[in-house]
């Protein structure tokens, strides 16, 4: 057939968009909690993969991938609006680096409580989809049907959290409290509950990133499962702006697609080294994110 | 009630008469009581130098006339009685207390960069890891040169990549210094094993030589009898000696005028800018300064251990860095040396606590006993003493006083 479909470039950018995705997802999620608390949420990783084990203990019961799928979903929206209850709230107008140190904390509690409850070693995770590759002529192509639903999953997630943002009252309502807390409050919204929901919005987006990396055949379900795609939603977030979700979303999927070509044509070990250098280098040209437009700072 | 001060005001001539008198008795009594006459000399010196110590700091006003001065007699007074006490020490205590010297260097470098700007680093384990390695693969290079030159060279290392670090994330507001630290922390183990030619990939490096005392210093560190205890006793005072240098460095540094321009950042840097202070540049300089100490810690580490393995530097080590010092309190001088005596006893304390509590050692919980105590306070600090051990302790110090003058 067409050899074009299975070149070596081809076969780079469509398995990068695969992995893109999935740090897009995250780095939506970072961006969601920046723009509505101005937290960075070092935990973002560790509460999906807390929530991914909940829902998946599921399993044992002999429940199927759906219902586990929609437990994850459950068990995050009660962690995220847990959290900000408990944690969060006592955080707000502190210093920079309080919300910082306690969810580093918050993520080395959650990594040790799911190792010392459920271990470290790799459990594998039924998937709905074959992972086996599809052949062109004979030659394997990038894509699987479970590469297709992982991409079709967050594409409709991501479209889903817009329409939400953009059609919705509550996403109004979300969007005022976030830019002028106080004018909303004034305007009779609820910002400490819309703050909570926040959380648990952002929670269950993290979780759909979550189950859809941990179903991966290679690596499976670990209490550290996250940190990877967590490092690299933060740089994907950082390269777009962290007030930029479509920024965010953008650089998560180019930074998927160069981390492809890296591992190709470079090694494995170079990949987090260069999406470092990226990182730096785009900082300094542009601070504030590729595609954040610059604003004054008020005094 | 209010407690009445008397204070005692001693013609300083007097003083420096009886000093000398207790020094002479003290000599005179370290050298008959001791075994032989090296051990007696080093007695002598050890009590003279403390009572030096006194003397000088209870010099009324001197703390304001000559701080530098009163700064050095309490470094002197705190390494002189803590190398004193090494030598009732067992080895095994020794060396966690080494251990705890070095990681007090570095929690000393991120307390000062939180204290002074304001931002925090998560990759202060990995700065650390830079002066370990440094030191090793220039020692196993250039095995003649001196360990001081070398440890020097580790620290320049380490301010070289906190430079390069630092110059984008320092200028921007907001988190970004937290996150590109904390990639840089995910990265370094990466960034190990892609040179591993000069690394030694997973297994790390292997010091050429181990310390040993000079030879004019050999009869001092015959504690005991063993060759290992004498090592040890050594190589634990070279630790806790860089340590105090690096204490009075930057107990200087923290009241300096960039000192002062720091804090004004932290507080207000509106205001800073306003009075003409470069906040890039201060930052940045801040950054480095702590990038400095913690590559001086692992270069301690590396001379401590003998050998140096990728392993120790993953992010976990800079979560444990930011834990102690937020726990001895962040922003303080005194809280870095907590975080450092915390970290010296913390495997002790835990294995403790799993004997205790009749854990399984090798079972899934005992083994994230460490996670879970470290992280647990983490957060319980942040939330209720943001100060930690050292703000608490002034608290309470300061209602204490109020309360005995009312």
């Amino acid at each position: 057939m067409d050899p074009f479909l299975t070149s070596r470039v081809v076969t780079d950018i469509l398995g990068g968009l695969t992995n893109g995705v999935t740090y897009g997802l995250l780095a939506l999620s970072l961006v969601l909690i920046w723009r509505s608390t101005g937290i960075l949420n070092f935990a973002q990783g560790a509460m999906p993969m807390f929530a991914t084990y909940l829902g998946f203990a599921l399993l044992s019961y002999h429940f199927g991938y759906w219902p586990c799928v929609v437990a994850c979903v459950i068990a995050a929206l009660i962690i995220g609006g847990l959290t900000e209850r408990l944690l969060v709230r006592r955080l707000y107008g502190k210093p920079e680096i309080n919300p910082i140190v306690v969810m580093v904390g918050f993520l080395i509690v959650l990594e040790a409580v799911a190792a010392a409850i459920w271990s470290s070693t790799p459990r594998s995770l039924p998937s709905p989809f074959s992972s086996i590759h599809w052949q062109l002529a004979g030659k394997p192509f990038a894509l699987s049907p479970f590469t297709v639903y992982e991409i079709v999953t967050a594409l409709v997630v991501m479209l889903a959290v817009a329409a939400l943002f953009r059609f919705t009252n509550l996403g109004l309502q979300l969007r005022a409290s976030a830019l002028a807390p106080e004018v909303s409050r004034l305007l009779g919204v609820r910002v400490g509950r819309l703050l909570t929901l926040g959380w648990m919005l952002s929670t269950a987006v993290g979780v759909i990133t979550a189950i859809l990396v941990s179903a991966n055949f290679f690596s499976g379900l670990t209490p550290t499962v996250m940190d990877g795609i967590f490092a690299y939603g933060f740089i994907a977030a950082a390269i777009g702006g962290l007030e930029s979700p479509v920024g965010a979303i953008t650089a998560g999927v180019v930074l998927g697609v160069v981390n492809q070509f890296v591992i190709d044509f470079v090694n494995q070990n170079a990949v987090i080294i260069i999406a470092l250098g990226i990182l730096v280098v785009s900082l300094m040209v542009r601070p504030s994110g590729v595609f954040t437009k610059s604003s004054q700072r008020r005094v | 009630m209010r407690l009445i001060a008397v204070r005692f005001r001693v013609p300083i001539a007097i003083a420096i008469a009886i000093a000398i008198a207790i020094a002479i008795a003290v000599t005179v009594l370290a050298i008959v009581a001791a075994a032989n006459v090296r051990q007696g000399i080093a007695l002598s010196i050890a009590f003279d130098l403390a009572v030096a110590c006194v003397v000088v700091m209870s010099v009324p006003g001197l703390k304001a006339s000559h701080p530098v001065v009163s700064r050095a007699a309490l470094t002197l007074l705190g390494l002189d009685i803590a190398i004193f006490l090494t030598y009732f020490f067992s080895s095994s205590t020794n060396f966690n207390l080494a251990t705890g010297a070095a990681m007090s260097i570095v929690l000393l470098g991120l307390s000062f960069l939180t204290g002074a700007s304001g931002q925090i680093s998560l990759g202060n384990g990995a700065f650390m890891g830079v002066g370990a390695f440094a030191m090793a693969i220039w020692a196993n290079h250039h095995s003649s040169t001196p360990i001081v030159l070398t440890l020097l060279i580790a620290v320049m290392c380490g301010a070289l990549v906190g430079l390069l670090l630092g110059l984008p994330a320092t200028r921007l507001r907001g988190p970004y210094l937290a996150g590109m630290t904390f990639a840089f922390a995910v990265a370094f183990t990466f960034i190990l094993s892609s040179f591993s030619s000069w690394t030694g990939g997973d297994s790390g490096l292997q010091l050429p030589t181990a310390a040993i005392a000079p030879r004019w210093l050999d009869g001092f560190f015959q504690a005991g009898t063993s060759p290992l205890k004498t090592t040890t006793l050594y190589i634990t005072d070279v630790a806790i000696v860089v340590a105090g240098v690096a204490f009075f460095f930057m107990a200087n540094l923290f009241a300096s005028r960039t000192g002062r321009s720091m804090r004004l950042i932290r507080d207000n840097d509106v205001a800073a800018e306003l009075v003409g202070v470069s906040l890039p540049r201060t930052r940045v300089v801040a950054f480095i300064v702590s990038s400095a100490y913690a590559a001086l810690g692992g270069a301690l580490l590396t001379l401590i251990d003998n050998s140096v393995s990728p392993q120790t530097y993953s992010f976990a080590l800079s979560v444990t860095i930011l834990s102690l010092i937020v726990i001895g309190g962040i922003g303080t001088i005194s809280g870095a040396l907590i975080g450092g005596v915390i970290y010296a006893f913390s495997t002790n304390f835990i294995s403790w606590i799993t004997t205790q509590t009749g854990l399984n050692p090798q079972g899934n919980l005992a083994s994230q006993l460490n996670g879970i105590i470290f992280g647990g306070l983490l957060i319980v600090t942040m939330l209720f003493a943001p100060f930690g051990i050292t703000g608490a302790a002034r608290l309470l110090w300061h209602r204490l006083r109020t309360r005995s003058a009312r």
